[in-house]
């Protein structure tokens, strides 16, 4: 059973084809990177399944489920099980990093004992149970990154995905984190689809990866 | 789809507040005793002559100030919003405050200092030039002028400056200002012209002041002096006109490639430049003008109001009208913030597709003459079925959300400007509805900017007098009324004392938001 699918999906931007009859395939648990050169199309992909924006040709089916088809969203991002890492992190900056981790289960109409709960489990997972009163600024890069990880983690989506997440750390700490969201992959199991135009990155990442190149697949590595 | 509809009733409630009394208004001018007629538009045109006239002063009055605000107003811009001259956030909060208060209180500050150098070459100057075309175009040029150097200073600090380190490789920065910096705002400074020219348009309080006739101050007199409401909705039909051939060449012209008018904030991104030899006597020429033009008639306006007796004279007179001003002005704020927020948003981004024509609604009332509004609202609401709004202040406080709700409205759009959509996005795939969305994310991040989208629809609502002289009912004038109303007979110095109410009832919220934007920097 595959947990993403394209069917021969099109997405134009003023008149320029982004996406071009992309069709692909997603197992469920599958690490893919999404790997390819600025303005190839791969966070349109991401944006896709993610439901932020419409296909103008084609269907995209999460879980066999039809989500969204040609001009049409039939599933609002919130309710496809999708979390996602942007590339800004979209940490909240008004909000403490418990706050951060904790509105997504808020949404989900949690408990809040169960909520205080999946908060400190999260921040336990990466290392920064000191910082649960600390707002996003106050945090180095990395310790950012790290609540922006959890915070998508919290609320156990299928699928997670991760649009070029490590790109303006340095060397050393970017290898650092490859390693703990390989963990945290093999540790809770969700689909993680992984966009970079870092051939480090992609071969330390993916166990597919995707080479794409003007809206479409160009060739696939393993 | 609870976003959808709710902007979508936004925009619906806004397009009943302030289209719907305009096409009443336009409506009711082709009927007379329930019977298709032009009789309006024969006697319109019986008075052609006079009319055309009084256009004429209008039009002559208006592009006089819309070039002097342009000439003075864009260098000030430049030189407040981009260079290292000192105090600049001083001088423009100084030299903004005109346009804060309604225009005639600078025309009564200016009379009140030439009356103070009483000689007999003032006494003549007072008759032969201030009374006059003269005296208006220097109290409305002093009152609408920081509408330029305030756009000015905002895009000119948006633009990129790679594009003026390019041309400083090439040339000094007074040729990189003329040849690369100005073209780029010049769209900027043609809306701001825009503005003033209407503003000044549809201006009645410093013609009826300064006894200048022009065509607003007609409909008001049709209106007001002779009851004849069909007279004043016919002539107010020209007005309409004009404002709405101006805003269509100035959208024509705005809306190709050029810069997104919505985006830039006072906050200036880039760079400063360096005066070197020239800051000291540029500063010298800032602080002469901000004298002369700001605290010499506000200062003469203070000290002919500071008594005692006349200052307990002006609260006896019109300490009901303070106080209903206030309280008009909040309620109007509030709603206004309340509008303007879900219709900002709306515009942001671009969430319905009819999100371009609340826009441009939003700005059409804006530079249509107060008057003209008012009479549309009592075209509309003057039925028995709807006294309780046509006989209560609730018809001041629509026409209030009618006339300023581009201003929270902006605001809002460029608040949200500042915030990447990732925030939002974020909370989505949370599973957060929108309404959570809006009240755990846009809304806390929005909120400094909201503060200041309410304390500036609070300052128009309060400075307002072309709807409220038209609408308010009975018992129901506010303090710019009333002072407009005692300027027929009063003594000048009551005048004056109630001018100053009337600025401290407007600085009060910005002293307030100043002092917790101050502790909130602190704590």
């Amino acid at each position: 059973m595959s947990m993403i699918e394209f069917r021969a999906v099109c997405k134009d931007y003023q008149g320029r084809r982004v996406i071009d009859t992309l069709s692909l395939t997603i197992e469920a648990k599958e690490r893919v990177v999404l790997f390819g050169p600025s303005g190839c199309g791969k966070s349109t992909t991401l944006q896709l399944i993610a439901g932020f924006v419409t296909p103008d040709a084609g269907d995209i089916l999460i879980d066999d489920e039809f989500v969204a088809t040609a001009g049409k969203n039939l599933r609002e991002p919130g309710r496809r099980g999708v979390g996602m890492v942007f590339q800004d992190l979209a940490l909240w900056p008004h909000m403490t990093v418990a706050e951060n981790i904790e509105f997504g289960l808020r949404a989900k109409k949690i408990a809040e004992s169960e909520r205080k709960r999946r908060v400190r489990e999260m921040v336990d997972l990466v290392g920064l149970g000191d910082y649960l009163n600390a707002k996003p600024g106050e945090l180095s890069g990395g310790q950012q990154q790290r609540v922006a990880l959890v915070r998508t983690l919290a609320v156990a989506p299928r699928i997670v995905l991760m649009d070029e997440p490590l790109s303006t750390l340095d060397e050393a700490l970017n290898v650092q984190l490859r390693q703990e969201i390989l963990q945290l992959h093999g540790d809770l199991g969700f689909t993680l689809v992984y966009v970079t135009h870092s051939r480090d990155e992609a071969t330390a990442l993916g166990a597919r990866i995707l080479y794409f190149r003007h809206g479409q697949i160009d060739s696939t590595a393993s | 789809m609870a976003k959808r509809l709710t902007l979508a009733a936004a925009a619906l409630t806004f397009a009943a507040i302030g289209l719907a009394p305009v096409l009443t208004m336009v409506a009711r001018t082709f009927y007379v005793d329930g019977e298709f007629s032009l009789t309006a538009y024969q006697a319109l045109l019986a008075a052609g002559q006079q009319l055309t006239l009084l256009m004429g002063h209008s039009v002559v009055l208006s592009a006089s100030v819309t070039m002097l605000a342009i000439v003075v107003g864009a260098p000030l811009g430049v030189l407040l919003g981009r260079t290292d001259l000192p105090w600049r956030g001083v001088f423009t909060m100084l030299l903004t405050l005109p346009l804060l208060v309604p225009p005639y209180v600078m025309a009564v500050a200016w009379f009140a200092v030439l009356g103070r150098l009483s000689t007999p070459a003032t006494a003549q100057f007072l008759s032969s030039t201030f009374f006059g075309l003269y005296g208006c175009i220097g109290a409305l040029f002093t009152a609408f002028m920081p509408v330029v150097m305030l756009l000015t200073i905002a895009y000119a600090g948006t633009v990129n400056p790679r594009l003026e380190q390019a041309g400083l490789l090439m040339a000094r920065w007074p040729t990189v200002l003329r040849r690369v910096t100005l073209p780029l705002i010049a769209p900027a400074i043609l809306f701001a012209a825009v503005l003033v020219f209407l503003l000044t348009l549809g201006e009645v309080g410093v013609p009826t002041f300064l006894r200048y006739p022009v065509y607003p101050v007609e409909i008001l007199t049709q209106f007001a002096a002779f009851y004849d409401f069909s007279a004043a909705t016919a002539a107010a039909i020209p007005m309409l006109l004009v404002t709405l051939l101006i805003l269509a060449l100035e959208i024509r012209m705005l809306h190709g490639p050029g810069l997104e008018l919505s985006a830039a904030t006072l906050v200036a991104s880039n760079a400063p430049i360096r005066l070197g030899r020239w800051r000291l006597p540029l500063l010298g020429l800032v602080v002469a003008w901000t004298l002369v033009t700001v605290a010499a008639p506000l200062a003469a306006l203070v000290i002919q109001s500071s008594s005692l007796s006349v200052v307990a004279d002006a609260l006896a007179r019109a300490s009901d009208s303070i106080l209903r001003s206030v309280i008009f002005a909040m309620t109007g704020a509030t709603l206004l913030t309340a509008l303007g927020f879900f219709c900002g948003y709306l515009v942001h981004h671009r969430a319905l597709p009819f999100w371009r024509s609340v826009d441009a609604l939003a700005l059409f009332l804006f530079t249509l003459p107060g008057a003209v509004i008012g009479i549309g609202l009592i075209s509309l609401w003057n039925r028995p079925a709807t006294n309780a709004i046509y006989a209560t202040p609730a018809i001041i406080i629509l026409g209030y959300l009618a006339q300023y709700a581009v201003l929270p409205m902006r605001m809002t759009a460029a608040i949200l400007q500042q915030s990447p959509p990732s925030l939002e996005r974020a909370a989505q795939l949370c599973g957060a509805s929108w309404f959570m969305t809006l009240r755990y994310v846009v809304a806390p991040l929005a909120k400094r900017g909201l503060i200041a989208a309410w304390i500036i629809a609070y300052v128009f609502c309060l400075r307002d007098l072309g709807i409220t002289m038209v609408v308010y009912p009975p018992g129901a004038d506010t303090l710019p009324v009333r002072i407009l109303t005692l300027m027929a007979n009063g003594a000048p110095s009551l005048i004056a004392a109630l001018c100053v109410i009337l600025i401290v009832a407007t600085l009060a919220p910005l002293g307030a938001a100043a002092l917790w934007q101050r502790r909130a920097g602190l704590s």
